[in-house]
């Protein structure tokens, strides 16, 4: 129950920790440790070398334009209980709250978040579901990859061999949207069976929808886009049997695997219920009926 | 690896290596036994110290990345033989029983209720998720920290 031995660097700049990450297969970026250090001592993985970035100024939170920018450092616990950032991404600071525990929500950051890219984790499917973009320093300099593009698998991003993740741009919906997030975890504070993130976008009568955006977690590898649930949504109010058909559309794409712990069929009516509740809150939210 | 921190208030100077967590050094090196090592991966919650005020498990955190921090232990709070209002809450509350876990949910029942997240019954249940106590059933562990906040 202790990691296998490891070189340890404090990085003082992110392009030191990227030359770093460049030259060793074996070398891995930590910050917050929440995901990486139990996978260690449950030998699932095994670096030769840990480089810590918690020394980096990639905290804090940017408001810039039709855009907020995260810093890769920016903690769980800031996104759940920071006032202001609730404000800005109420999402986030939704899908936050349910990261874990307390204890995890504290150590925990942004960025690790996205570059660990477990098929469950919360702040990827909150990133996709606002759309955006997140900057890696690599070798040959800064460059920023569309967030769909960055998550492409199983615990598997677009970053390559000597990248580090410093911080993502979100798009911001329109106000007066509504957003909400749902999942279902087996035991509180674990991870979720499925989940479902919406951002609802009203027309000027505030009665139907005119932009939706809608990520699902818990039926494959990866968060999944819903395009065909958003298009059903435009133009529409969520009512009962818009509901029913965006069950069917999840029913239908859904790719989900028996494992360990739940099956493939429980987790996509899992996955249902996550994304009906979800679009029923986010209308609710957007039309002012509901917190 | 050489690190300089303080554990209740006294510093110290550790050569530790880079893979220990803050856990075991706590325990090992530093001999702090108040520091229970439970399930080692995050989820019972035992461990619970406070660094730099900030309720984390030490088993998740690398001895290494708490240089320079200020760690705190469930035995720095008590003042001589008078216990913490808290931990006195709790045990006339019957809420220790075999005590394994009480460390932890004291700190992060402390730091639930220094940072206002303790304001009900259901947001103290919240702020200790990730404290699994296998004795009490946790309906004393609430009413102790309920009764604590209110005497706040």
């Amino acid at each position: 129950m202790l990691p296998r031995p490891f070189d340890f660097v404090r990085a003082g700049s992110a392009g030191e920790a990227s030359a770093i990450l460049a030259e060793s297969d074996g070398a891995k970026v930590i910050a917050g440790g929440q995901s990486l250090v139990p996978m260690m001592s449950l030998g699932l993985v095994t670096p030769t070398c840990l480089v810590d970035i918690t020394g980096l100024e990639l905290d804090g939170v940017e408001v810039l334009g039709g855009l907020v920018r995260i810093g890769a450092l920016t903690r769980h616990r800031e996104l759940e209980r920071s006032a202001e950032l609730r404000s800005v991404l109420p999402l986030a600071a939704e899908a936050a709250a349910v990261i874990g525990n307390p204890r995890v929500r504290n150590r925990g950051t942004f960025g690790g978040s996205l570059s660990h890219a477990d098929p469950t984790a919360e702040l990827c499917a909150v990133a996709l579901a606002h759309g955006g973009r997140v900057s890696l320093e690599g070798p040959e300099g800064e460059r920023s990859v569309e967030i769909e593009d960055f998550l492409i698998g199983y615990f598997e991003t677009a970053a390559r061999q000597g990248e580090l993740l410093t911080g993502a741009e979100l798009a911001l919906p329109s106000p007066g949207s509504g957003t909400a997030f749902v999942e279902i975890a087996e035991r509180d504070g674990d991870f979720a069976t499925a989940g479902a993130a919406v951002i609802l976008t009203l027309d000027e009568g505030r009665e139907r929808c005119a932009a939706a955006r809608v990520v699902v977690i818990g039926i494959d590898g990866l968060p999944v886009r819903l395009a065909e649930v958003e298009e059903l949504c435009v133009g529409e109010a969520v009512t009962d049997s818009l509901l029913d058909a965006a069950a069917a559309i999840v029913e239908r794409v859904a790719m989900a695997e028996d494992d360990a712990f739940v099956s493939a069929r429980h987790r996509v009516r899992c996955a249902r219920a996550c994304t009906g509740r979800a679009l029923r809150i986010a209308f609710e939210r957007a039309r002012g009926e509901r917190q | 690896m050489n690190i300089s921190l303080k554990v209740n208030g006294v510093a110290a100077e550790v050569d530790v290596p880079p893979h220990w967590t803050l856990l075991r050094m706590l325990r090992d090196m530093l001999l702090h036994h108040e520091v229970k090592h439970g399930c080692g991966e995050g989820v019972c919650g035992a461990c619970t110290v406070l660094l730099d005020g900030v309720a984390v498990n030490g088993c998740l955190v690398l001895a290494v990345q708490a240089d320079g921090a200020d760690v705190r232990t469930v035995a720095s709070l008590a003042e001589g033989d008078a216990l913490h209002p808290l931990q006195r809450e709790l045990v006339e509350r019957g809420a220790v029983q075999c005590g394994f876990c009480t460390a932890g949910v004291v700190l992060g029942a402390l730091e639930a209720t220094t940072i206002g997240a303790a304001g009900s019954r259901e947001e103290i249940r919240r702020s200790l998720a990730g404290n699994l106590c296998r004795c009490t059933g946790y309906a004393t562990i609430v009413d102790a920290v309920e009764a604590y906040q209110l005497t706040r």
